[in-house]
């Protein structure tokens, strides 16, 4: 039931036109000083249409301020944002969707009246201010508290209606600021659920979280940005497995691993709990390293493994 | 007592509380779940309208605005109907006379008509019986003849009733008589007599008659202006800083324009002000015309009118100064240190104005806090009960305070832009002209 009537909110979006489906986001050389610190610094990537991308930094990075910026919310000392290669100004905000890092709903309103409102401040009719609250409310399992005060509702909830805020105008581009912060586990699956779903139907998602793992799940790609610059970008797939090919091992009764010594291009990157972790470069043969596994002992594990986000991340930021 | 004015002004009350609690009647509609094209629907005044129409519904419906808007009509019908009450419960008199005479009746109709009474004369057998009839409350006063009035309560030298006009005109007319018979006058030599006339009172300045009652309206609109200067600045005030303490401001500064969030909270606060004072103005008009009070006769209407433009007026110049120094701030304590040294001229503008219309007399100052547009809200008004304002100075006033106040907005504008966005402790001033010459 709740499906057809999403796919009716979709249809009915494209047969107005007012969704693309297809477009692009850029952050082109975005630079901002606050006094004497770089809060961004010629920052540069791209958000296209249709996939989940993920903003990653540790604190203090940037990432903030680069998504405030995509609403002129800050004022940029040089750079600009576009959409579709146009500049983006009030009328492309108009279908933009934003999710603050701090939120922000007036706290006495009531959910439904509150989303109604910005809906229309986003240019929607009352009629479909009305009724697409409603369905974001019953999407996001809130709609028994749409007369409620917004202040009386729980962070969970609380989070999950200001999203609904950032989607109740069917935006083209949503930019959310650590939507999965203090979420529980069945918060972070219905929200994460949302952004992969409005990836699918052509949306620009843009998402900033420390929640890595969550990050590798729900992203296709992820741009990691240190000190206002970007430092790493790139599909998730892509950085998984770029780089020096990285292999775990078990051998029963091997704690040390010393038999590894003899092999060329191999080095021990971690041994821990009976299993060794090794990194290899181009000149190691996985046969030989095999071979040599055999001979020491049963070999119970012997996997390829693709880089976890978090290294990736780590890598990164390392100063 | 007529039960007509009460009636009024019951309606009046139950009919404000109850727009104020007209709530949710719009947002039930939504259970259709169509969505609808975008655009289409009708928005007067685009964005800033529908900010303006958000704060007019949340500030309706709050507690905090039916309380006050009643408490508000309540002393307004007090202050009309008690001192009407005071004096003139009885618009008729009825006076009891010992040994009367028809001329004596006739005389005592003519100078009730002029006391805007009418009189009921009730022939009293002796003086006792007269003072039985007045201690019984049969009668409001005895005539002893020619020789005293007896009323039951003493009545002071500043009772302006209509009651204690007559008992004193009353006294003086009938002792004059008295005495014109003891003269033994001819009647046409009475009539010169009862003709006479003061001396005409000329001063060698240019003035006007004081129109007292000009003056107590335009006390009552400083005193209107003030209390509701006051609540809605404070409503600015508290609204810019609570948008800007619950974050809310981001979400909306994301798809509105600063400019067109601050016009719609000043001007969505500004409607709600105006139509509570011009709401209590058009009670008090009517409930004051029903019991027949002095407030709205002579020139009073012109003083009314001159307040509502003036509440306008203050309230236009001053909100967007609240809204900017609510933008500076994220909490109350910061909100209270910022609110004081600004509600500084619009206390002196009150009571300069305030103690000269009680005074009786517009002083200098009052005369030049007129033309000052943080205090003329106060002062011009009170000019105008005094009818020392010639439409030429009274517009030059508007046209003063109108500049200013574009003036105060456009530089309001720029602290909100700057200040509403930046958070982690009060704004100051300097950060604010280090960004915004940028």
């Amino acid at each position: 039931m709740q499906s057809i009537t999403w796919t009716c909110l979709y249809e009915n979006s494209i047969l107005q036109g007012t969704s693309s489906l297809s477009g692009i986001l850029e952050l082109d050389g975005l630079t901002r000083r606050f006094d004497a610190v770089k809060a961004l610094d010629s920052l540069s990537f791209s958000v296209p249409s249709g996939q989940v991308v993920g903003f990653l930094g540790p604190n203090g990075a940037g990432k903030t301020t680069a998504m405030r910026a995509i609403f002129g919310l800050t004022d940029l000392d040089s750079g600009s944002v576009r959409w579709n290669s146009a500049l983006v100004g009030p009328a492309e905000r108009r279908r933009f969707g934003y999710m603050p890092e701090e939120r922000g709903l007036y706290p006495n309103m009531l959910v439904a009246e509150e989303l109604e409102y910005l809906g229309r401040l986003h240019g929607m009719g009352t009629a479909g201010a009305a009724a697409a609250t409603k369905l974001w409310l019953e999407r996001l399992d809130v709609a028994d508290r749409a007369s409620s005060k917004v202040e009386t509702l729980s962070h969970g909830n609380q989070q999950r209606v200001q999203l609904a805020a950032a989607l109740v105008h069917d935006p083209e581009v949503l930019v959310l600021d650590e939507p999965l912060a203090g979420l529980d586990p069945t918060g972070i699956d219905v929200i994460g659920q949302v952004l992969v779903e409005q990836a699918r139907a052509g949306r620009c998602v843009l998402f900033s979280s420390h929640q890595l793992d969550q990050v590798e799940d729900l992203c296709e790609s992820v741009a990691i940005i240190d000190h206002g610059r970007l430092v790493v970008s790139g599909t998730v797939d892509e950085l998984a497995t770029k780089g020096a090919r990285r292999l775990a091992i078990r051998i029963e009764g091997d704690r040390q691993g010393e038999w590894t010594q003899a092999i060329p291009g191999v080095t021990v990157s971690e041994i821990q709990g009976g299993e060794i972790r090794l990194v290899l470069d181009d000149s190691a043969k996985s046969d030989a390293i095999l071979d040599a596994a055999r001979s020491a002992g049963r070999v119970t594990k012997f996997v390829f493994e693709r880089r976890r986000l978090s290294e990736v991340f780590r890598e990164a930021v390392s100063r | 007592m007529k039960p007509a004015p009460f009636v009024i002004a019951a309606i009046v009350v139950v009919g404000i509380i109850r727009l104020g609690m007209r709530r949710r009647r719009g947002s039930s509609r939504s259970s259709m779940p169509r969505v609808t094209a975008r655009g289409h629907d009708r928005r007067l005044f685009g964005d800033t309208g529908l900010v303006a129409g958000r704060e007019i519904r949340e500030r309706l419906r709050g507690r905090v605005f039916r309380v006050i808007t009643a408490i508000l009509f309540v002393a307004v019908a007090a202050a009309i109907v008690i001192p009407s009450l005071r004096g003139g419960t009885t618009q008729s008199q009825r006076v009891g006379v010992v040994a009367g005479s028809p001329q004596l009746s006739t005389e005592l109709s003519s100078l009730a008509r002029s006391a805007g009474l009418s009189v009921y004369v009730v022939s009293e057998s002796n003086l006792a019986q007269a003072r039985a009839d007045l201690s019984a409350g049969r009668i409001d006063m005895a005539l002893d003849g020619t020789n005293a009035i007896i009323v039951e309560n003493p009545i002071s030298a500043t009772d302006t009733s209509s009651g204690a006009r007559f008992v004193r005109d009353v006294s003086v007319a009938v002792g004059e008589q008295h005495a014109f018979a003891l003269a033994a006058l001819t009647s046409q030599q009475t009539a010169v007599l009862a003709g006479a006339k003061p001396l005409p009172i000329e001063s060698i300045k240019p003035g006007k008659v004081r129109k007292t009652t000009s003056e107590t309206t335009a006390m009552l609109g400083v005193i209107l202006i003030f209390i509701v200067l006051n609540q809605y600045l404070a409503w600015t005030l508290m609204g810019v800083m609570e948008e800007k303490a619950s974050r809310v401001v981001e979400v909306l500064l994301a798809t509105v324009r600063p400019i067109q969030l601050l016009a719609g909270k000043v001007i969505g606060i500004g409607v709600v002000a105006l139509a509570q004072a011009a709401g209590l103005v058009v009670f008090a008009l009517v409930l004051g015309t029903a019991v027949g009070s002095s407030l709205v006769k002579g020139t009073a209407p012109l003083v009314v009118a001159a307040t509502l433009l003036w509440l306008v007026l203050g309230y236009a110049f001053y909100s967007w100064v609240y809204a900017a120094a609510g933008s500076m701030a994220e909490r109350q304590d910061q909100v209270q240190s910022l609110a004081l040294p600004l509600s500084v001229p619009l206390i002196l503008g009150y009571i300069v104005s305030l103690i000269g219309v009680s005074s009786g007399n517009a002083s200098l100052l009052v005369k030049v806090l007129a033309y000052i547009p943080p205090t003329a809200p106060f002062a011009m008004p009170t000019l105008v009960g005094f009818g020392d304002a010639t439409w030429w100075e009274f517009l030059l006033s508007v046209v003063l305070s109108i500049a200013c106040t574009i003036f105060v907005a456009l530089f309001a504008a720029r602290i909100y832009r700057t200040a509403v966005l930046r958070t982690g402790g009060r704004v100051r001033f300097r950060q604010l002209t280090l960004t915004s010459k940028k």
